[in-house]
């Protein structure tokens, strides 16, 4: 059985289509990442999932049941984590937790709720305000909430959206350990292309609501994405029969599959004599990205700077 | 309702009500405020000749005839509390959070109209004994209590009104506009100020059927008499019950996470 299943999901806000005929699928036990600049569907999407939002046309189906149709059923069962931070900030962690625990029917809530505090190194804060917490701390807060019922699927919206680079990394282990030794399905959704790459089994790549591109993040670079050298000669060079992108004057990038096999017999047809300088700049998602949309994230999309200190701002009230 | 409904609704619930209780300002003022009414207001009209006072007003205290009928008027401002917190859930994402659940949305909307009303009710004590003090007549009955109750249920009622009007939006202006345009019309078209003897014909016809009037003559009768009219009561009733049926309904169809 699929984890999450989406046919043919079409979501519109009046003229505007925000989410396309998407189809695709999550397994159960993976992390599937849903990958696209800002403004490409990526929360619609989940929002759909989640039941919050009834889409246009289309199927959705959570373990295999149909969203529109056993709504209540499938929130059950599902977690939610969201972009922007929502918590209490008036409450404990603890009473948020409570809160929590009464919406979706946790039965000895206080132990389970005091095992994932533990799980995320929260234990010496439960009776502290969440106003007082950074957050990093209120990220894994609501991640714990957020798995509190024990559901088979979360679901993270943008969940490193906002954190500094030691938090960002502190929340990836959170959520591969939440993954691997808590058996939960994940489905992220990120603009950050190192994020699925180092998170996911699979991605889909979205963009303005449509799928661009399904598979597992070394698929996609394999048939995608290109390793660039940049080199630097003494000499200005021919380099007849390679993918030359830029050149100005005696330095050139030259695209290429694999940079580690072809990299002697350039040295070779260059000659070591002439090489000023050379480097490689391995495939990533970044370059599957242009690849396929001709644009980068941020031409695509970009950083919503206005959303980002929005989130900012009341992460920290 | 279920009993899962319940828990639920008791945990939101138990969320609005902190809120007030968490904040010592938001207390204090809640408390104040319709103090400060009363002494003032209540002093202006106090040095009218007596004999004015029990043909204008049957009672010589102006205070015992003002105090219900503040009462009454208060219970539209707390249904402004409810939707303000209805929108501030919307706006820092927590509605989100609580739609995501498994929680029907009559629930959210009846934890908002309870906390609403709750908070309305810190009111009904200390103003009770502040009128006491001061010289208003008050018969304590069983009466008072279904009074209070009767002033519960309305506050329910308007707030009922105010959620309906924020189902669909987050708009943090509504709340407000909504609690003056209706706080003028229904204060002075009700007996909650002065009696309606001397009102024009039209305006005695908008008085009679105003819950506002209802309210403030059953405070009266239960405070300064003792006395009580079940007709008004289940009239009052009827009007909360009423509008609780719409703004749920509201709610289970239109009430947007955002």
């Amino acid at each position: 059985m699929r984890a999450i299943l989406l046919e043919n999901v079409t979501k519109k806000f009046g003229d505007f289509t925000a989410v396309d005929g998407l189809s695709f699928h999550v397994d159960e036990g993976e992390i599937f990442g849903l990958l696209g600049p800002n403004g490409a569907g990526k929360t619609t999407t989940i929002k759909m999932i989640t039941g919050l939002l009834r889409p246009t046309s289309g199927r959705i189906e959570v373990l295999g049941m149909d969203v529109t149709k056993e709504t209540m059923r499938v929130k059950e069962r599902l977690g939610w984590v969201s972009s922007e931070v929502i918590l209490d900030d008036d409450l404990t962690a603890m009473q948020n937790l409570w809160i929590q625990a009464k919406l979706y029917g946790v039965k000895n809530w206080k132990e389970r709720a005091e095992n994932l505090l533990r799980f995320f190194g929260l234990e010496g804060f439960k009776d502290s305000k969440v106003k007082g917490f950074s957050t990093g701390m209120r990220k894994k807060l609501e991640i714990a909430m957020a798995l509190l019922h024990s559901p088979e699927i979360i679901l993270m919206d943008e969940p490193t959206v906002g954190l500094d680079v030691v938090s960002r990394k502190a929340v990836w282990e959170v959520i591969t350990r939440v993954n691997k030794e808590l058996k939960v399905t994940v489905l992220l959704t990120t603009h950050y292309l190192e994020e699925a790459d180092s998170l996911c089994n699979r991605i889909v790549i979205i963009n303005r609501g449509k799928k661009v591109v399904e598979g597992t993040p070394e698929e996609l670079k394999n048939s995608y994405a290109y390793d660039v050298i940049e080199l630097e000669s003494a000499v200005p060079l021919k380099l007849n029969g390679w993918d030359v992108i830029y050149s100005d004057g005696n330095k050139y990038r030259i695209r290429v599959k694999d940079a580690a096999s072809v990299l002697p017999s350039l040295i070779m047809e260059v000659g070591p004599q002439n090489l000023r300088k050379i480097s490689v700049k391995r495939a990533s998602l970044d370059s599957v990205f242009i690849s396929l949309t001709g644009l980068s994230l941020e031409e695509a999309g970009g950083i919503d700077e206005r959303k980002l200190q929005m989130i900012l701002r009341r992460a920290r009230r | 309702m279920s009993l899962r409904s319940m828990d639920q609704l008791l945990a939101l619930y138990y969320r609005e009500v902190t809120k007030v209780y968490l904040s010592v300002f938001t207390l204090v003022v809640t408390i104040v405020q319709p103090l400060i009414w009363i002494v003032f207001f209540g002093s202006s009209l106090s040095g009218l000749p007596t004999f004015f006072l029990e043909s204008y007003f049957h009672t010589n205290n102006y205070l015992s005839f003002l105090l219900p009928g503040e009462l009454s008027v208060s219970s539209i401002s707390m249904g402004m509390m409810a939707s303000m917190s209805l929108v501030q859930d919307k706006r820092l994402g927590y509605l989100k959070r609580v739609m995501v659940s498994p929680t029907r949305n009559y629930v959210i909307f009846l934890a908002k109209v309870l906390g609403g009303a709750t908070r309305g009710l810190i009111q009904v004590p200390i103003l009770l004994v502040a009128g006491y003090l001061m010289g208003a007549q008050i018969a304590f009955s069983a009466y008072l209590f279904l009074w209070v109750t009767a002033v519960f249920l309305v506050s329910m009622g308007f707030s009922s009104i105010y959620f309906m009007f924020n189902a669909t939006s987050a708009d943090w202006q509504r709340p407000g506009l909504i609690m003056n345009l209706m706080t003028m019309p229904l204060m002075f078209s009700s007996t909650a100020l002065f009696p309606k003897e001397f009102f024009p014909w039209w305006l005695k016809l908008i008085s009679d059927v105003n819950p506002l009037t209802y309210l403030a003559e059953l405070g009266r009768l239960a405070l300064i008499q003792g006395a009580f009219d079940w007709t008004s009561f289940i009239a009052l009733m009827g009007f909360a019950a009423f509008f609780l049926a719409i703004g749920a309904v509201v709610a289970e169809y239109k009430l947007t996470p955002e």
